[in-house]
């Protein structure tokens, strides 16, 4: 096998698969840093973004990358109305118990998507789309797009955590809730803060893989298992831990196929989350909850 | 807070007692197919065909003595969880007296182990068509309408030798289905003297398979053969490798022959993409299945239809015979369906039903084929090849 031919369909295509797994791995980790929690209806949370996106994307007749602000917008809101309505009164009761809680809200949210989208695969450009050649290099335009919009959100997200107000105030949360809170930050807007932004990353997410592959109900419950390996391998707490994360494991997928039968691929997260678990628990960056 | 929520349970609960209050009591079956999942695409068609079957039922005199033949849908989600849970609360809660379904292999697989054998109720499927199916020590409780992939594996290897495939790689779904197809056809496609250049499983719902297929495709085949589902992954798999110039040609089994390929990759890229599938053999049974469902709003030559008529139409016809005992069911199905006594076509209930209750013995000609169920409850079935052509799939040639 050639470089060129390793790089084309080995390599690029587990940084796409990768930037995506980041995306998510980023919001789970922040929910999981802040608030305290796995939440497993990230992925269903993800589904969500891209059939909104996709109802923009057929009535207005815009691009999918066009209508992703608007999805982001939406799913923040969403997530925001999600924890008020559901998360809220259970804040103060076991952790677990809100665990368990999301799982509810992720088949909630699937079945509100198939009674509203149906059940059917969909994309939001139909046809195909053949790679451009660079220096014998196959890329496509939307996976450019993909790393580089991964690359420019969870960018701003650490800029906006380590600059700016607000985001001092989410990292004393995520350091020590006790301290913060006895400081005078208000948890409420820290806590409306972290689902905003881990619901607009979800939905950046699910819109990176429909438009890398097909929109459908279960799109984003497949992605849930490689985006929480990615945010234990980062380091639980840590945004460009997540990234390294989902980048590793994506490519780590894409890679198995060389040596393990393909139908192994899937069990590829599992190694990875168990193999870390077992060998250092707090990932690779040293997280700052697990 | 607490009186008001007391009166709106008492008043939930008043509903609920009418809505479910019938007339007369309603003889139910179970209608349980992929509605979600991988085969989304093709469920609702199957569905409406089985409803179909039991609108003739009910419009022709009912089930019984004038009982409402009721089809209660499930959703087995094409996985055997799911299958399983839809079996359950079928047959416990429903109370079904059989079940048509459900359409995947692992699902049928699933609930008949776990649920209906157990329980002793009868199971039609119109589209399991795993060989494994088989095999399940049933106590001659589980039927298909729709002929094994021992056998659609076999043609279609036979089929493709003699079109000129010489080498070709297989990609197939790793579950019951696609084990099932993939070796089926992979015995007869060497035997006939072709190569298999790559032979892979992949699993479901994976964001890429670029790189199965780079591997699969560094055997230096031309072809894949893709067993998997056109509205799951195997849409997926037939993008990334017909973006990446792959393979150049493209063979499906009866699960991609769905039109969300054609829907969402365009027919114009499909040319060199065909698929194989189970048809109703030419009979009086056809044409007259096809009219009816074309009058009631639906496509003759969707996927599965005549399977899931006629797996519906057996269910009541068998219902009828064993006078509503579920523990006669299985046995009064071969003897609705065994060759001998007077033929009863799709859409003849009422004939039918006066038939039995004189107790002449009838025979149902359906659909989809005569239905002389074997030892294993198992039906001999045609074959057909099809290509993309202008208004969907259309035939090439009947495979032997």
């Amino acid at each position: 096998m050639g470089l060129l031919e390793f790089i084309n369909f080995y390599l690029i295509p587990g940084i796409v698969l990768g930037s995506i797994y980041a995306l998510g791995a980023v919001g789970i980790t922040l929910i999981f840093a802040i608030l305290r929690y796995a939440h497993l209806a990230h992925g269903d949370l993800a589904t969500l973004g891209a059939f909104i996106a996709l109802a923009i994307v057929t009535s207005a007749g815009i691009s999918p990358l066009a209508a992703l602000p608007f999805a982001i917008v939406a799913t923040a809101v969403v997530a925001v109305g999600i924890d008020k309505v559901f998360y809220e009164h259970l804040r103060e009761r076991p952790k677990i118990i809100t665990v368990i809680a999301s799982l509810g809200i992720a088949l909630m949210i699937r079945a509100v998507v198939q009674v509203i989208w149906g059940v059917d695969s969909e994309s939001y450009v139909r046809g195909i789309s053949r790679p451009d050649v660079y220096f014998g290099l196959r890329i496509r335009d939307r996976e450019i797009f993909t790393v580089l919009a991964m690359l420019g959100l969870v960018g701003a997200l650490y800029v906006f955590l380590k600059q700016s107000k607000w985001g001092k105030a989410m990292r004393a949360m995520s350091d020590n809730p006790n301290l913060a809170l006895l400081s005078g930050i208000d948890n409420r807007v820290v806590i409306m803060l972290t689902w905003i932004i881990a619901g607009g990353l979800c939905a950046a997410a699910g819109v990176f893989l429909g438009i890398n592959t097909e929109i459908k109900s279960m799109m984003g419950w497949h992605m849930l298992l490689p985006m929480f390996a990615a945010a234990i391998l980062g380091g639980v707490g840590r945004v460009e831990g997540a990234v390294l994360g989902g980048l590793i494991v994506g490519i780590t997928e894409e890679l198995s196929v060389l040596i393990l039968p393909g139908e192994y691929k899937a069990a590829m997260a599992f190694v990875i989350l168990l193999f870390m678990l077992l060998v250092r628990p707090t990932g690779i960056l040293r997280g700052k909850v697990l | 807070m607490k009186t008001k929520l007391l009166a709106v349970t008492a008043g939930l609960l008043t509903a609920t007692m009418l809505a479910s209050a019938p007339a007369k009591a309603d003889v139910k079956i179970g209608l349980i197919g992929g509605v979600s999942g991988p085969i989304a695409a093709m469920a609702p068609a199957m569905i409406d065909a089985a409803r179909l079957a039991i609108t003739h039922v009910n419009d022709q005199g009912g089930i019984l003595d004038g009982e409402t033949l009721v089809g209660v849908v499930g959703d087995s989600a094409c996985n055997p969880q799911g299958g399983t849970d839809a079996a359950t609360k079928a047959v416990n809660i429903e109370g079904v007296l059989a079940i048509v379904g459900p359409h995947c292999s692992g699902a049928v697989l699933a609930a008949t182990g776990s649920v209906t054998v157990p329980a002793g109720v009868v199971v039609v499927t119109p589209s399991g068509t795993s060989p494994e199916i088989s095999n399940i020590a049933d106590n001659d409780t589980v039927f298909r309408t729709v002929p094994s992939d021992d056998y659609q594996g076999r043609a279609l290897a036979r089929t493709l030798r003699e079109r000129g495939y010489d080498k070709v790689a297989v990609a197939y779904i790793n579950n019951d289905y696609g084990t099932g197809l993939a070796n089926a056809f992979r015995g007869e496609f060497e035997a006939q003297g072709g190569e298999i250049a790559g032979f892979a499983a992949h699993e479901d719902g994976k964001a890429s398979y670029r790189s199965n297929l780079a591997e699969l495709a560094s055997g230096g085949a031309d072809t894949l053969v893709l067993f998997d589902y056109g509205d799951g992954t195997g849409l997926t798999i037939l993008r990334q490798a017909l973006e990446n110039g792959f393979f150049e040609k493209f063979v499906g089994g009866d699960g991609m022959k769905s039109d969300a390929p054609i829907n969402e990759l365009g027919a114009e890229n499909l040319a060199t993409f065909v698929a194989s599938a189970p048809v109703g053999e030419k009979s009086a049974s056809l044409d007259t299945f096809n009219a009816l469902f074309k009058e009631a709003g639906g496509d003759p030559d969707a996927i599965f239809v005549t399977t899931s008529y006629d797996a519906a139409f057996l269910a009541a016809l068998a219902l009828e015979k064993a006078g509503g005992d579920k523990a006669g069911v299985a046995a009064a199905l071969r003897e609705v369906s065994n060759g001998e006594g007077e033929p009863i076509g799709p859409g003849e209930w009422s004939k039918a039903k006066e038939l039995i209750a004189a107790g002449t013995a009838i025979d149902y000609k359906g659909a989809a084929g005569d239905h002389n169920f074997d030892a294993n409850g198992d039906v001999p079935g045609t074959f057909a090849l099809f290509e993309v052509g202008a208004d969907g799939f259309e035939v090439i040639t009947e495979m032997k």
